[in-house]
């Protein structure tokens, strides 16, 4: 005897909206931001034209400071959402409660442990990257602000050790940031079709044969 | 350029001359991009220029006059030898030191040509500040000379005016917005490091703005307008933000 497809409601309106407005925002943030890097590299490299974006310095900073405003705006409403709704509190938010399913994740995830720990919506390691993410993204922000205004706001680039040594802590909030999106796409990939589409339609549809949660979304 | 005033046929002449020259000047970006398609164009260029208007709007309000730009002991000094050179044409512009004379008309009761005699007699302020480059680099260069301020109030100038212009002996151009102009570090440099400017670094007067990013700090300037008219500015008019605030 068949069971019917099941489905459960995974992502809130708002949650997909700010999720697509931060991809986007995030890539012009990391690609515009390579081809400033260019003109004046920090580290004896440049990266390859074909990876960056806005044509020339002048387009470039266009874009970053365009992309600033949605990069920040968006995020702090996303950060905002997920602190005041019960729906963040539950789902995302990294806990206390949290860290005793840190260890038993790292093991499966090594392929030491075979059988996937219980977990509600996110396991203990996702709830850690999504909660550390705003915090690399803040950051990505104040690093730049140092940046941007080390005259005006020459007390936030001291707490960066000054100017020059903002752009570095720029650079290694970007990395980090680039290596969350290569890493959650990759998990993306392997969570497979229904999964994605969960971000887009809010649905999340199961195959009849699977066992109630304990399927992974990402 | 359009509030210049035209005083004879031959100043007509010089001002088609320079346009043409800067016409010139400005392709080279164009002539450097040829072939990249994702440099900003048509609809998304004006919606990033108009974004862009916005921001020089929010740096306006984010700039406080009595901020000052962090000064450094002699010993945080950048070495003299890494004082770098960024000039978009030449680094040795030919200039007349000898007849050298700065240009100041606009709104000013007292208009007409100052020699550095006259502008180094104005009181004297030496500070080592940070040059940030629009690239990225930054050096902490010992600058000296006559804060602006002291000299647009020694020509009389109409300081509710909203601008100050500079031009310069290699074309080059720019302008600010008047509280910019009247920031304290902002100056009429004649010195770095102690020493006369050197012909490559801009002499025999250039702007040093630390509260602004490089390409505002003009070398080899010889005319300072005040006006209410937008000048914009060499590299600005290409897609460089205005305002520039750091």
């Amino acid at each position: 005897m068949k069971t019917p497809a099941r489905k459960e409601y995974h992502h809130p309106p708002l949650i997909r909206l700010t999720h697509w407005v931060n991809a986007l925002a995030l890539l012009i943030m990391i690609t515009s931001g390579l081809r400033i890097y260019n003109a004046s590299p920090l580290f004896g490299f440049t990266f390859p034209d074909a990876i960056t974006f806005g044509g020339w310095l002048a387009g470039a900073r266009m874009w970053h400071f365009f992309g600033m405003w949605l990069f920040a705006v968006n995020g702090v409403v996303y950060v905002l959402y997920n602190i005041l709704s019960k729906h963040g509190r539950r789902t995302t938010l990294f806990r206390k409660s949290d860290v005793p399913g840190v260890f038993p994740m790292i093991l499966y995830y090594l392929r030491i442990r075979k059988e996937h720990p219980p977990q509600q919506k996110y396991n203990a390691l996702q709830k850690l990257a999504y909660t550390i993410v705003p915090v690399l993204a803040l950051g990505g922000i104040m690093s730049g602000i140092s940046i941007y205004w080390p005259v005006q706001f020459s007390g936030i680039a001291s707490l960066f050790g000054g100017y020059d040594t903002a752009r570095v802590w720029h650079f290694i909030f970007m990395s980090a940031l680039a290596l969350f999106f290569a890493g959650h796409l990759l998990m993306v990939a392997i969570a497979g079709w229904d999964n994605f589409l969960s971000m887009i339609t809010g649905w999340r549809r199961f195959p009849p044969s699977a066992k109630p949660r304990s399927e992974k979304n990402v | 350029m359009k509030s210049k005033k035209l005083t004879s046929a031959s100043d007509l002449k010089n001002l088609d001359f320079s346009r043409q020259r800067r016409k010139l000047l400005k392709l080279s970006p164009v002539l450097f991009l040829a072939g990249c398609d994702l440099a900003p164009s048509g609809k998304t260029e004006s919606f990033l220029r108009k974004f862009q208007q916005f921001n020089d709007w929010v740096q306006s309000k984010v700039f406080d006059i009595n901020k000052l730009s962090p000064e450094y002991a002699d010993s945080k000094l950048t070495l003299e030898d890494g004082f770098r050179l960024n000039s978009y044409e030449t680094d040795e512009p030919e200039v007349d030191l000898e007849g050298w004379r700065l240009t100041v008309e606009g709104l000013v009761s007292k208009p007409g040509e100052y020699s550095l005699e006259q502008i180094a007699a104005l009181p004297k302020r030496v500070m080592n500040t940070r040059h940030v480059c629009v690239e990225g680099w930054s050096m902490v260069v010992k600058w000296g000379g006559t804060p602006l301020h002291e000299f647009l109030k020694h020509v009389g100038a109409d300081t509710d005016a909203k601008f100050v212009a500079v031009e310069s002996a290699d074309d080059y151009y720019t302008s600010y917005d008047m509280p910019s102009a009247l920031h304290p570090q902002t100056l009429l440099c004649y010195e770095a490091y102690g020493k006369s400017l050197t012909l490559g670094h801009g002499a025999p007067l250039r702007i040093t703005m630390p509260t602004k990013l490089g390409y505002k700090s003009a070398k080899w300037i010889d005319k300072l307008v005040v006006t209410n008219d937008k000048w914009g500015g060499y590299w600005e008019d290409q897609g460089y933000d205005w305002f520039a605030g750091i």
